[in-house]
């Protein structure tokens, strides 16, 4: 995750003591003090959602999905998490709002140190279940909202789906929960942002998160729905001007990047350009504080029939399952060389990646689009969008 | 007899999140024992062959599939709500009854 408005407009966040191991430069309270040493673990607690995206990684259903871990084994998974120092649990789905023991969950991890959030398409959030949720201890709320009403809701596959999420995001922001929105950029939505970004600012929502599409799940089936390389350059510096528009202006608006970590550097380069070589450098010392793309590394994913993997992303391979052995485990058997070779993966890199100038912070980008295309997770990611002098090493 | 105590047998719950499951397992030189190494989604042995070889081809000289839903786990520490807690002195009774 890269946060825009941290590195362009110096936003002080919560999350930079985990992102950046930058919290003593922050007046906020942290996450965490210290530089992220667990990953944050994405559990899709359900497989059943009530709405159908094209997009969907988790490929979703209507109908819930037998083996689902129930209540207890979920309790001693996030034992595990706790004991092994995981900072916080992505609760998300399906939609995970159609469990009943959501509340319980959340409140389980917040006693037991790990920061509970949520990713929810927002839409069966009422005033009532956002009290329960913020009162069981949920420290932020997602929710999904994918373009202008009419492009969102044929993307969801339901009518009426932006004006319930919308509804939703009320609900939530009455209740006092923090909370954000989640937008995935394809060629079809790409062109609403700045309009939902304004729409969902009049609303009171301050943090925005944008999705490179990843080619999991059913998003693998709409590869001809991502940006080219070029509109995808685009798409970023949009989100640059329009953050730093926002923050000429007084409103602290947070952004953030997530999936294609081609981004950071084009931060750098984008600074450079816009701002200044002092500041570029400064984003630079960040982002390598960061540690570029987390595939396997800082952030894992365990999906509702308890199978680990690699990202949420990442659903066709899986690591082992939390009901064989704890994911503590999974998590730290560095005799499989998969994990092993992504987590050393400097000297794996090929093609523009080998020697790519920006390789330190943005490590290759995705692994899983690398591998969708060339059969190849070490090959470069098919999504860079980085021009060859940007890359050349430098003399 | 310890080593026939406080063993359960892992509920047979399915794990085909995506697609069928299949467990992968890797040697990587002739004098290396066998290794679990994850498992893959796939709806047939073929397409899971070519997942697990993109992904450890390079680190194997060996690469066995066995579809996840007919291997019988068996665990001292299984977190599963559905394990079935086996006992040895009636194993060793219907061993003993059958022979």
């Amino acid at each position: 995750m890269i946060s825009i408005s941290k590195l362009l407009c110096g936003l002080d966040a919560e999350g930079d003591g985990l992102r950046y191991d930058a919290a003593g430069e922050s007046a906020k309270p942290q996450i965490t003090d210290h530089k992220q040493r667990r990953p944050v673990v994405v559990w899709n607690l359900t497989k059943q959602c009530n709405l159908s995206c094209s997009h969907c990684y988790a490929a979703a259903d209507t109908e819930t999905a037998d083996g689902e871990l129930t209540t207890e084994e979920g309790r001693r998974v996030l034992d595990d998490l706790a004991d092994y120092g995981v900072p916080v649990v992505l609760f998300s789905g399906g939609e995970p709002l159609v469990r009943d023991d959501l509340p319980e969950l959340i409140e389980y991890a917040d006693a037991s140190g790990i920061r509970p959030v949520l990713s929810t398409n927002g839409t069966l959030v009422t005033p009532d279940i956002a009290r329960e949720l913020r009162e069981a201890g949920l420290k932020y709320a997602g929710i999904s909202v994918d373009g202008l009403p009419e492009r969102n809701d044929a993307f969801r596959g339901r009518d009426g789906a932006f004006d319930a999420a919308v509804r939703g995001i009320r609900a939530c922001l009455d209740a006092g929960l923090k909370t954000g929105l989640r937008y995935t950029i394809t060629e079809r939505n790409a062109a609403d942002l700045p309009a939902v970004v304004a729409l969902l600012h009049d609303e009171g929502v301050d943090r925005f998160c944008f999705y490179h599409l990843d080619y999991g799940g059913r998003g693998a089936g709409i590869v001809d729905a991502d940006l080219s390389p070029e509109e995808k350059r685009a798409a970023v510096k949009q989100l640059c001007d329009l953050t730093r528009r926002y923050h000429d202006h007084d409103d602290e608006i947070e952004t953030l990047l997530v999936g294609n970590y081609a981004d950071a550097a084009y931060l750098v380069e984008y600074a450079r350009e816009h701002l200044s070589e002092a500041r570029a450098e400064r984003i630079d010392d960040y982002l390598r504080r960061n540690g570029g793309d987390p595939t396997g590394e800082r952030v894992a994913d365990i999906d509702y029939q308890g199978n680990v993997h690699l990202t949420q992303f990442w659903q066709n391979y899986s690591l082992g399952n939390v009901r064989d052995r704890p994911f503590s485990a999974l998590w730290d058997d560095e005799s499989n060389p998969l994990l092993r070779a992504l987590r050393s993966r400097e000297q794996r890199l090929s093609g523009r990646c080998a020697d790519c100038q920006y390789q330190n912070i943005c490590r290759g980008a995705s692994r899983l689009r690398a591998l969708a295309v060339h059969d190849d997770p070490f090959a470069p990611d098919p999504q860079c969008y980085l021009r060859e002098d940007e890359i050349a090493p430098t003399v | 007899m310890a080593e026939q105590s406080n063993w359960s047998r892992v509920g047979e719950q399915p794990r085909d999140a995506v697609d069928r499951e299949w467990e992968v397992f890797v040697r990587s030189e002739t004098t290396d024992p066998l290794q679990h190494v994850g498992s893959v989604s796939a709806p047939t042995i073929e397409a899971a062959r070519t997942q697990a070889t993109a992904l450890f081809g390079r680190y194997a000289t060996d690469l066995w599939l066995c579809p996840a839903a007919d291997v019988r786990r068996y665990s001292r520490t299984t977190i599963d709500e559905r394990a079935v807690s086996i006992d040895p002195a009636k194993e060793r009774d219907e061993r003993g009854h059958s022979a």
